[in-house]
């Protein structure tokens, strides 16, 4: 090889190395609500190894809390997996938002890259570049495939220790902490900042509604809004 | 053998939401006003998010004083940084002084 020369790899190696080290910033908060998801299994009655199987057949976590807690209280299997695709409906807003990300790329990785989908990882590629789908690509994989392991590693541990956390600690508190930096990191008009905040204060007002679906609410209204203000500023 | 059973077809009809859209608009061009929407639905969903994870389940919010310190902050520290981890440090350390105090 010509010194000096660079290799496919050695060009790529930046977005993998930067995912997989913006992926472990993100889920350290996460690490409280993995262990809790251990600590519902065990309350929940359910064999471990089934309780946990949610976590590589749903890979959603509140999902995954949701329909445990309800078989676990003797819910029909219908309200229970009904409950808990309402809890996941979210991820039909993050389909629609990367579909255009996924224009021009490989048919496996369009099949595959859903799977991947979770919070953390649309909050991570949302606001990637989208001019250069290689790196997309593997920023993406990257960054899913860390957060699948530590899901996976971290459910199963909880299985054993999340009894044993102390509530008082507050680390729950870190994961809304960890989407609000994630929020303000990706407003850059003041339209988008109005929608953030209306979008909170119709969740808010909507709390009630059942298995959380007021926050579809609150998104849908919230997004007509931003548009609504678009054409009053023209 | 049930609950295993109602356990993959929520998981199955969970990827179908993830995938429906990325793949099914793989071919198409989207059209300015779709491509407009998408721009707010981060910080709409995001927002939503926020106040889901801080609201109990029975629909009330439960935070005090130290929270919402350490909100504040997190917004602010992240706006001003661009840098979440510093946000989230910098928050966190707020709502556990804080909390200590009060206590």
């Amino acid at each position: 090889m010509v010194q000096g020369s660079v290799t496919p790899s050695q060009v790529n190696a930046g977005p993998v190395k930067k995912a997989i080290l913006e992926a472990l910033t993100l889920f350290l908060p996460a690490i409280p609500f993995a262990l809790v998801f251990g600590l519902v299994v065990v309350e929940s009655g359910l064999p471990a190894l089934l309780g946990w199987s949610t976590s590589p057949l749903m890979f959603s976590g509140a999902a995954q809390i949701t329909l445990v807690t309800l078989l676990g209280e003797g819910a029909s299997f219908a309200a229970a997996a009904t409950a808990a695709l309402i809890v996941g409906a979210r991820h039909l807003f993050y389909s629609i938002t990367l579909a255009p990300r996924f224009q021009g790329q490989p048919a496996w990785f369009r099949w595959l890259g859903p799977y991947l989908l979770i919070d953390q990882v649309f909050a991570l590629t949302v606001t990637l570049d989208n001019r250069d789908p290689d790196y997309f690509r593997r920023y993406y994989l990257a960054s899913g495939f860390s957060f699948w392991t530590f899901w996976m590693s971290f459910t199963a541990l909880g299985l054993f220790i999340g009894p044993v956390i102390p509530e008082s600690w507050g680390l729950a508190f870190a994961t809304p902490v960890l989407f609000l930096g994630l929020l303000a990191l990706s407003v850059d008009r003041w339209e988008k900042v109005v929608v953030a905040v209306a979008a909170m204060l119709i969740t808010f007002a909507l709390a009630d509604m059942p298995n959380r679906s007021g926050m579809l609410v609150a998104a849908f209204l919230s997004i007509l809004l931003g548009l609504l203000l678009e054409r009053v500023r023209r | 053998m049930t609950v295993l059973l109602t356990i993959a077809v929520v998981g199955l009809l969970g990827y179908c939401m993830r995938a429906v859209f990325i793949v099914s608009l793989a071919k198409h061009a989207f059209p300015p006003l779709a491509l407009r929407v998408l721009e707010y639905v981060a910080p709409a969903v995001m927002g939503a998010l926020v106040i889901t994870m801080l609201t109990g389940a029975e629909g009330t919010l439960v935070i005090g004083v130290p929270e919402v310190a350490g909100l504040l902050v997190a917004a602010g520290v992240v706006a001003r940084t661009r840098n979440v981890g510093i946000g989230l440090i910098s928050a966190m350390a707020v709502f556990w002084i804080l909390r200590s105090v009060i206590s």
